[in-house]
């Protein structure tokens, strides 16, 4: 079992930067995400540390060896492929087989070593057949069983998930992690789906343009997001561009939010101390957050008197947009609030509490 | 009863197919149900055509050794024409595929495709300028004094593969350069991961799974290639051991036309036993991948 | 160490590249030597070139016997395209949409020229002709020739279809178009582009064939391969490189047609 240390890589494929400057450690047995929109480099990232891309710059460790230039085959690593990538000539168990027989272990060796990786995906009676045979989540199973039979020092799981269907998704994620635990392997997983980062990894690297935004806890990335990018990117989000008043110590104004012809928004961010300089700032809030009331909120901060704009029945909740003058707030709201769906139209009073708005950095 | 929209739309489909069908069925069927008819009528000493039928044709033509010699020539030209096709095929398959640049793609297509679009004609003509005892090369290895007599590597059995190989080779490229295409290149990298080296993945993943496009850049070639005569009599002459070249020669200059039919309904037979086989591994092959 | 390894990978990159070259070269190598020795004023080609010269050129376009056979090989290829694409249009049409028992087989039959042996071709329809008492003709011609052209248009032609969703056939004929409305209006121009290369095709394979022609041609209807078949077999004749130029020419035209319409790739 090794850890993993990515020691400032970058890599440019004809003058556009795909990763710029990246440094990371993923520490043994640690279940850890790549999360990021396409085409922010989370790939790229994953293909180096395998071994199929080559970084610019930098060096890549695995188990505190350099293996910056080790070719992919040398490096004993386990990798899950988007589409599962098994090998239609071959059956089940030659799939399995295929990286010990390269090792040209004993025959009795792989027999053994293969059952082990299909009773671990519980897919012993299934030896027999071919790739087409199988349903997607079982070529997935497969496909991990495969990886897991060379033993191999690290696992990387390129979008393992993205072609099941939703309910699926959600049972393979459940085995992945059960699996990782039990084999206690190191454990890459690339992903553009967010709830599937959030409830599978132990800590989350927020990708986004070829930067490494974030490195936290799923609770952290999600609370304390280091970046207006990892804020939008991960779950729903009103931002506040607002403006320190200098007399009062963690009260702004919010820019975009006037509640009527003069009156502006104020926020109250608690025991933030305001550094004189910095007076522009950028404050979240997120919509679960915000709490509604018919009746007029004793509380002259952090409140405001709204009118609906658009509302939405999701089952356990209803999804809310109001509108203050100028600006949208979006507000998740638990079904409890509303004997009947309210009217667009409608006004009524929201508010929130001072801990949960949450200064962040505008970030690259 | 009115018809309804889908069954009027599938008359009108019957209707543009028939033509085509009845062209068919009069140009290519019956021309060769009238060979087979041709192939049994016995003919008399002057070559006249007799109303009693028999094997006598078939008899000469699997007795006589001018004629079995001649088929198993064919058919290892035939062989030996396919290996060199799909072995070259393979690399130029590859740089097609993997192309850094439209451009570079598309000037492999037109050298590709520019020799289907040539006549066979020219093409032939074209080795013999190479390859006459005047021509190109002993002109260019004459000067350069590595040799002193000019070599001949006209009118022999060589000359035949080479200008055969030259002729069939796009036959080849291009189905495999569709196999090659339809590979996920995951598979390498999958192959790659697991302790596997460039060579080794494509000896174990890469070329199994092109082996449908190799099977069927095969059946052309082998068919074509054993099927041919205008390029074989060029280059290599009149008196190669070609059956085709038999054929022509029996119709052309003995002006035995049973005999000629007899031949030629044994090459379609031999080629189709051949591509046939080729054809049955391709179904079972493919029956494995994909069910 | 590690960093040879991946020299050794590179090294194996650009032995495949050399030799997938030189296949390449190989291929283009007769195109070359013709163009090269065309343009020689020497009867046999020499290297290097003595000198230019266009008399092969002026020897082609002062023999009638050369005008002759031009003419007739642009009567047959006149006459062959357009019959050709049409009935071939019409059957990969109805190939593709059509399913019924014995579909592969009439597929499989249309396809078959290209492999059944060309001698055996020739000698059934010499066959035929003859008991139809038109061989020679225009028309034995004609038909040798659209035999062959036939697997080239259903080809080109069936790879355009099958790009083709039916559902805008469906849409047509929900907005009250007969079948056959839905076909010109809907259908045909949305394959041209394959119609378009498999006349390209067709064209050329007509102007170049020779295997049938030679044996269902009369002496009054010798096209330019069997004339120029003829000259190679008796002697050998350098005006044949004039001829050979002006047939790469046409396959250069051909290639330039076919790559802007529907591009090379799409058509193979």
């Amino acid at each position: 079992m090794k850890g993993i240390k990515i020691d400032h890589v970058s890599r440019i494929f004809n003058d556009n930067v795909a990763l710029a400057d990246v440094s990371l450690d993923v520490k043994e047995g640690e279940f850890f995400s790549l999360l990021g929109p396409s085409g922010c480099g989370k790939s790229t990232l994953l293909n180096i540390i395998a071994g199929f891309l080559e970084p610019t710059d930098g060096l890549v460790y695995i188990g505190g060896n350099n293996v910056t230039d080790l070719l992919p085959y040398r490096r004993n690593i386990g990798m899950v492929f988007q589409n599962y990538a098994l090998f239609p000539h071959l059956t089940v168990f030659e799939n399995v087989a295929y990286g010990l027989k390269i090792k040209k272990l004993p025959r009795k060796e792989i027999e053994e070593r293969v059952t082990e990786a299909l009773s671990l995906v519980q897919l012993s009676s299934f030896a027999k057949r071919r790739p087409h045979q199988l349903s997607g989540g079982q070529q997935q199973r497969v496909a991990i069983a495969r990886a897991l039979a060379i033993q191999p020092s690290i696992l990387l799981l390129d979008e393992p998930l993205s072609n099941l269907d939703a309910k699926l998704r959600k049972e393979m994620q459940f085995e992945l992690r059960n699996i990782q635990q039990r084999v206690g392997i190191t454990t890459v997983l690339v992903t553009h789906d967010q709830e599937e980062a959030l409830s599978i990894s132990d800590r989350i690297g927020i990708l986004g343009k070829g930067h490494l935004q974030q490195v936290g806890s799923p609770l952290e990335v999600y609370r304390r997001p280091a970046n207006r990018f990892v804020a939008e990117f991960i779950g729903q989000v009103n931002l506040f561009e607002a403006v320190a008043k200098k007399d009062e110590t963690g009260i702004y104004e919010a820019l975009d939010y006037q509640t009527d012809e003069n009156t502006t928004l104020n926020l109250d961010v608690g025991n933030l101390v305001i550094e004189q300089k910095q007076e522009k700032v950028l404050l979240m809030l997120r919509p679960e957050r915000i709490h509604i009331s018919k009746t007029l909120v004793e509380q002259r901060l952090n409140s405001a008197k709204v009118k609906l704009q658009e509302a939405s029945y999701i089952g356990n909740a209803l999804r809310l947009k109001v509108v203050m003058n100028k600006g949208e707030l979006s507000i998740n709201t638990p079904d409890l609030m509303f004997e009947t769906l309210p009217n667009i139209g409608d006004e009524f009073y929201v508010y929130w509490d001072a801990k949960d708005l949450i200064p962040l950095e505008e970030g690259e | 009863m009115r018809k309804t929209k889908k069954e009027k739309q599938q008359v009108f489909q019957w209707l543009l197919l028939i033509p085509t069908v009845l062209f068919f069925c009069v140009f290519l069927v019956l021309p060769f149900v009238l060979l087979i008819v041709l192939s049994f009528r016995d003919i008399d000493s002057m070559q006249n055509l007799l109303d009693t039928y028999s094997f006598s044709h078939y008899i000469e033509v699997f007795t006589s050794d001018i004629y079995i010699d001649a088929i198993l020539s064919t058919l290892g030209l035939a062989a030996v024409t396919t290996v060199l096709c799909i072995v070259f095929a393979y690399p130029a398959a590859y740089l097609l595929v993997r192309a850094p640049s439209r451009r570079l793609r598309a000037l492999f297509y037109i050298l590709l495709v520019s020799p289907l679009l040539t006549s066979v004609v020219i093409r032939t003509f074209a080795w013999i300028v190479l390859l006459a005892q005047n021509g190109l090369i002993n002109d260019i290895l004459l000067k350069l004094h590595i040799i002193s007599e000019p070599l001949s590597l006209l009118w022999n059995m060589k000359a035949v593969v080479i200008a055969y190989v030259q002729v069939m080779l796009p036959f080849a490229v291009l189905p495999i350069a569709t196999s090659l295409s339809e590979t996920n290149p995951n598979l390498r990298n999958a192959s790659m991961s697991l302790g596997a080296g460039r060579i080794q993945s494509f000896l174990k993943v890469t070329l199994p799974l092109t082996i449908p496009g190799i099977i069927s850049g095969a059946m052309i070639v082998f068919s074509l290639a054993a099927g041919s005569y205008i390029t074989a009599l060029l280059v290599g002459g009149r008196m190669q051991p070609i059956f085709p070249l038999s054929i022509y020669q029996q119709v052309m200059q003995v002006f035995n036309l049973p005999l000629a039919a007899a031949m030629s309904i044994s090459l379609v037979f031999i080629v189709l036993i051949f591509v046939g086989i080729l054809g049955l591994i391709l179904k079972r092959w493919e029956a494995r991948m994909h069910g | 160490m590690a960093k040879k390894a991946r020299k050794k990978l590179s090294l194996l990159d650009t032995l495949v590249w050399i030799i997938g070259i030189v296949v390449y070269l190989f291929l283009i190598l007769p195109i070359l030597v013709i163009v090269f020795s065309a343009f020689s004023p020497s009867e046999y080609p020499e290297f290097p070139p003595t000198g230019f010269s266009l008399k092969w050129f002026t020897a082609v376009f002062g023999n009638p016997q050369w005008l002759d056979s031009l003419w007739i090989s642009v009567i047959l290829l006149i006459i062959v395209t357009p019959l050709t694409v049409i009935l071939g249009t019409m059957a990969s049409y109805s190939l593709a949409r059509l399913n019924f028992r014995g579909k592969e087989l009439i597929q499989s039959l249309i396809l078959s020229p290209l492999m059944i042996p060309q001698v055996v071709l020739g000698i059934g329809l010499l066959y035929l002709f003859t008991m139809m008492g038109i061989n020679g003709s225009i028309i034995a011609l004609v038909v040798g020739h659209m035999i062959v052209c036939f697997p080239y248009v259903v080809r080109t032609v069936s790879v355009s279809v099958s790009n083709l969703n039916p559902v805008l056939e469906k849409a047509s004929m929900n907005l009250g178009a007969t079948p056959m409305q839905t076909f010109y209006k809907v259908t045909i121009p949305l394959i041209k582009p394959g119609i378009l290369a498999g006349a390209v095709f067709s064209a050329v394979t007509s102007f170049g064939e020779i295997s049938i022609s030679l044996f269902v041609s009369a002496p009054s209807t010798v096209s330019v391969p069997v004339r120029t078949f003829g000259y190679i077999d008796q002697t050998f004749d350098p005006t044949i490189n004039a001829i050979s130029v002006i047939f790469i020419i046409i396959s250069v035209f051909a290639l330039v047609i076919i790559e802007k319409t529907i591009g090379l790739s799409k058509v193979m």
